[in-house]
């Protein structure tokens, strides 16, 4: 009855549920970040696209399938190094990689990452709950010892320097647009995944996993499966942070960075698609501005997440959303009230 | 005499040192409407996880449809054509109404793997169907955790509708729901089974409902078949009476 | 054979044990009556030895120096600290107990950060130990230092009486009870909210006294909580949540790997703790000493 009424907006939000609002003023925005004044927002907005990646891919097991995972950052790091190893190996003696092989060591990230899910997976989808909480915890961290301590493999602690992308990628505004053309791709694919019916399919796994067994759904598959694209799409970030930061570290894998993931997921709200994308602009943009005037970083981030969790659960979308079906569950009953109200009118003589 | 759809044979199961199914031998035909009765604690609920997959049987054997199924995991019972509604209405709580039946649809067209189709169209028209049959047309964009215990019953019941079944295995479908709504619900599972040549087996606890809606009733007692025959029969018989139906006299 | 480095290791193995030990029961005691997994229980513990080295430097001021002064600076500690777990369990954690799992975890996570910058604006980057100038003794061809049989001895000291409390009186039945039952405790018209702050006060207390016990072995520094945390998540899962058996053994396990582990594979002592985890998950989920839940 009040669809004749709505406007462009309230189309969106019916189609795309908050999301599709949002994800069009984050897109905007987007766009406009290279002309604010200095480099700095311009690296800033990079590190919030690869890390809200991260943290969507990482919302795919946690908002979709609703098992929290503290070992993702292992796909992540993984991801990373790979992209890392050929990049080094790729690259000329001079240090300078050409486009192509550029282009080709972005692409090693994922699909190992995606190898590196499938083995970690496979045991991690018998659990869930807790357990699944700590198994992934155990693996990554077994993954950041490992990659710690192999020096020969993966240069141990210090890392891999020197990933310097060629020449037209050192600009700051040309690599963001790199980097947000890759991040829209994959939220987009990522979009279709959570619209399809395996995207489904997770959720009832999310509500009720014993009952999605009753309906014919080969529930670890299905789990495995989830697992492997989230580490598949946590490998995509992190096989861009590389050329972003020009290095790697064994952190990458550790369960602080896994952590960053489940904080932006969580400020920006599990229950939407754009949630966690939203929680890195609060987040990599929080960061930035308290590094600048204090060393009390983990304090800030600390209280905030500490009142999210007391007062709004649903991160803050989930405020957002909650208000606006709140208003039109009010404008409905009004506008029912005033229907019922009419026909009476019309019968007084 | 017709083939029998359900075939149940020495079913055994203990939890620690207690059976809770001792030796039960049990078959049902196709077309047929049945309930199982018993006081609490019977293992009407165990039964019912013992033929689905839930639990594993210590012995015996299931065999639906002329293929034995004994210890398979639920999905696949599921696919063989035995669907399920439980007891303690146990549905997708945060999907709206129409989520809840149009997922249970996809999963029985195994289409759970499409990364790519559109779940909003892909099976839509069953969902419809579905919605309709369970009279939850008008609640389809609720959120299924927020609806009122009878209709969650129902929802419950159009899930296990959308998995196709030749088996409907009901927990106490009517617990719950006043009494137009158990009413209405138990004619739609009398259509089911008429129109639909649906196997149904039922648990309840009100022998009104049992009475009128089953051809052939099972009594369980602790863990054991102690009786099998027609409402008359149990009706009349007096052990029934002792175990069972003088504690429901009010 | 040169059994010198192995009997180090050994004794080290058995004071670190001792320490997981600590922390860990209280965790699982915890985890077991609220289900409420502390991720902040080391921080609790990092804390408490900042406290304890405060009072005994308070201590030595104004009584002159003397390693018996400990004693007095541990007991200030553990009562002050489960003062503070009390308080801590009425204001924030009780708000979670009807939240989801994530919703836990993050709450106590961010105690973590919090507490950890706290600790940071009161008592700066700079670690604190305590030197006690005990001499190091020869036994086993090697040079030991005697006070790493102090830390061994409290902690088989506790657990033993640890256990004998929850055997014995009447809120260790409760403390039990609950683990099994939780609405079986409220149905017998025990007051619920209070035995959940004194079981978070009682495991706050435990890992006070486990960090003041630590200080003269070695110095507390900002960012170990994150390090033993990992570790106590190790033994309760090894030893499986809410056994307290399980609990002593598995923290004897990890302390043990894990300082022989260093002899071998000096960067990868933790991850050998995590390949024992994650076998003992996959193979039983519920723990060497745990029962088995059907979900």
């Amino acid at each position: 009855m009040t669809a004749k009424t709505r406007g462009p907006w309230s189309r969106l939000y019916a189609g795309f549920g908050i999301s599709g609002p949002v994800t069009l003023l984050l897109l905007a925005a987007a766009l406009g970040v290279p002309w604010l004044p200095g480099e700095f927002w311009t690296h800033v907005g990079t590190e919030v696209l690869i890390f809200g990646l991260f943290a969507m891919s990482f919302n795919l097991l946690y908002g979709y399938m609703g098992q929290i995972s503290f070992g993702h950052a292992a796909f992540f790091g993984v991801g990373a190094y790979a992209t890392a190893m050929l990049f080094t190996a790729l690259k000329g003696a001079d240090g300078q990689i050409g486009i192509a092989e550029f282009l080709l060591s972005l692409l090693a990230g994922p699909p190992v990452a995606a190898l590196v899910a499938l083995v970690v997976g496979f045991f991690c989808v018998r659990l869930t709950g807790i357990y699944f909480a700590i198994l992934t915890l155990a693996f990554g961290e077994l993954l950041f010892y490992i990659v710690f301590s192999w020096y020969t493999f993966t240069k141990g602690d210090d890392g891999i320097q020197g990933l310097l992308p060629p020449p037209f990628f050192q600009d700051s505004t040309n690599f963001y647009f790199f980097t947000l053309a890759i991040v829209a791709v994959a939220a987009a694919v990522m979009w279709r995944i959570t619209e399809s019916p395996f995207g489904y399919a997770l959720r009832t796994l999310r509500d009720n996993q014993r009952r999605a067994g009753f309906l014919g759904t080969n529930v670890r598959v299905h789990m495995l499966v989830n697992f492997v694209l989230a580490g598949t799409f946590a490998g995509i970030a992190g096989a861009l942070w590389g050329p972003f930061s020009r290095s790697v570290n064994p952190g990458l894998l550790g369960w602080g960075e896994s952590g960053i993931a489940v904080f932006m997921t969580l400020i920006g709200g599990a229950g939407s698609f754009i949630g966690p994308l939203l929680g890195s602009v609060i987040y990599t943009m929080l960061q930035a501005v308290v590094k600048m005037y204090t060393v009390y970083w983990p304090l800030t981030i600390g209280t905030i997440i500490l009142l999210i969790v007391l007062f709004a659960p649903g991160g803050i979308l989930g405020m957002i959303d909650k208000r606006i079906q709140a208003t039109r569950a009010r404008k409905d009953a009004a506008g029912a009230d005033a229907a019922a109200a009419a026909p009476a009118k019309e019968q007084r003589p | 005499m017709s083939q029998n759809i359900l075939e149940v044979t020495g079913l055994e199961k203990h939890f620690g040192g207690v059976h809770v199914t001792c030796d039960i031998h049990f078959a049902m035909q196709e077309g047929e409407q049945s309930a199982i009765i018993g006081p609490n604690g019977a293992g009407k609920s165990t039964f019912m996880n013992l033929l689905t997959g839930y639990h594993r049987p210590d012995a015996g054997k299931v065999v639906f449809a002329g293929r034995e199924i004994t210890g398979m995991p639920p999905h696949k019972v599921v696919r063989r054509g035995i669907s399920r509604a439980f007891q303690v209405s146990s549905i997708f709580g945060r999907m709206t109404v129409s989520e809840n039946v149009r997922a249970a649809v996809q999963a029985q067209m195994r289409a759970t793997f499409r990364l790519f189709a559109s779940a909003r169209t892909l099976g839509a028209g069953e969902t419809e169907r579905m919605l309709a049959l369970c009279g939850l047309e008008g609640k389809r964009d609720l959120v299924a955790g927020e609806l009122a215990q009878g209709d969650k019953k129902r929802l419950e019941l159009a899930i296990a509708l959308a998995g196709k079944p030749r088996l409907l295995l009901l927990d106490e479908p009517t617990a719950g729901m006043s009494i137009d709504e158990a009413r209405s619900t138990m004619e739609l599972v009398d259509r089911l089974n008429q129109e639909l040549k649906l196997t149904v087996l039922f648990t309840e606890h009100d022998m009104g409902i049992v009475f009128n809606h089953a051809r052939k009733l099972t009594l369980l007692h602790r863990g054991e078949i102690i009786l099998q025959g027609t409402p008359e029969e149990v009706r009349a018989n007096e052990t029934a009476q002792k175990v069972y139906l003088g504690e429901h006299r009010t | 054979m040169d059994i010198a480095p192995y009997a180090l290791q050994l004794f080290s193995g058995l004071s670190r044990a001792m320490v997981l030990f600590l922390l860990s029961a209280g965790l699982s005691l915890i985890f077991g009556v609220m289900n409420i997994l502390n991720f902040a229980h080391a921080t609790l513990w990092l804390l408490s030895g900042y406290v304890t080295f405060s009072i005994f430097t308070f201590l030595s001021q104004q009584f002159g120096v003397s390693p018996w002064l400990l004693l007095p600076a541990i007991a200030g500690a553990v009562a002050l600290m489960s003062l503070f777990g009390f308080a801590l369990e009425r204001l924030l954690i009780r708000h979670t107990y009807e939240r989801e799992l994530p919703e836990q975890l993050l709450l106590t996570f961010a105690l973590v950060l919090i507490l950890g910058d706290v600790i940071k604006l009161i008592w700066g980057l700079e670690n604190r130990r305590i030197n006690l100038g005990v001499r190091p003794i020869e036994m086993l061809d090697t040079l030991v230092n005697p006070y790493q049989f102090v830390i061994i001895g409290t902690g088989f000291a506790v657990a033993v009486g640890l256990w004998l409390f929850l055997q014995r009186t009447r809120f260790g039945k409760i403390v039990r009870a609950a683990v099994y039952s939780r609405s079986m405790v409220s149905a017998l018209g025990i007051r619920i909210p209070m035995i959940y702050a004194s079981v978070f006060a009682l495991g706050v207390g435990l890992a006070a006294l486990a960090g003041g016990v630590f200080l003269p072995l070695l110095p507390m520094a900002l960012g170990v909580d994150l390090d033993i945390i990992v570790q106590c998540f190790a033994v309760v899962v090894i030893g499986g949540f809410g056994s307290m058996l399980g609990t002593f053994v598995a923290s004897i396990i990890v302390g043990i790997v894990y300082s022989f582990s260093i002899l071998f594979w000096p960067d990868g002592a933790l991850a050998m703790i995590f390949l024992i985890v994650i076998a003992v998950l996959i193979v039983r989920p519920w723990g060497l000493f745990g029962t088995e839940l059907r979900s």
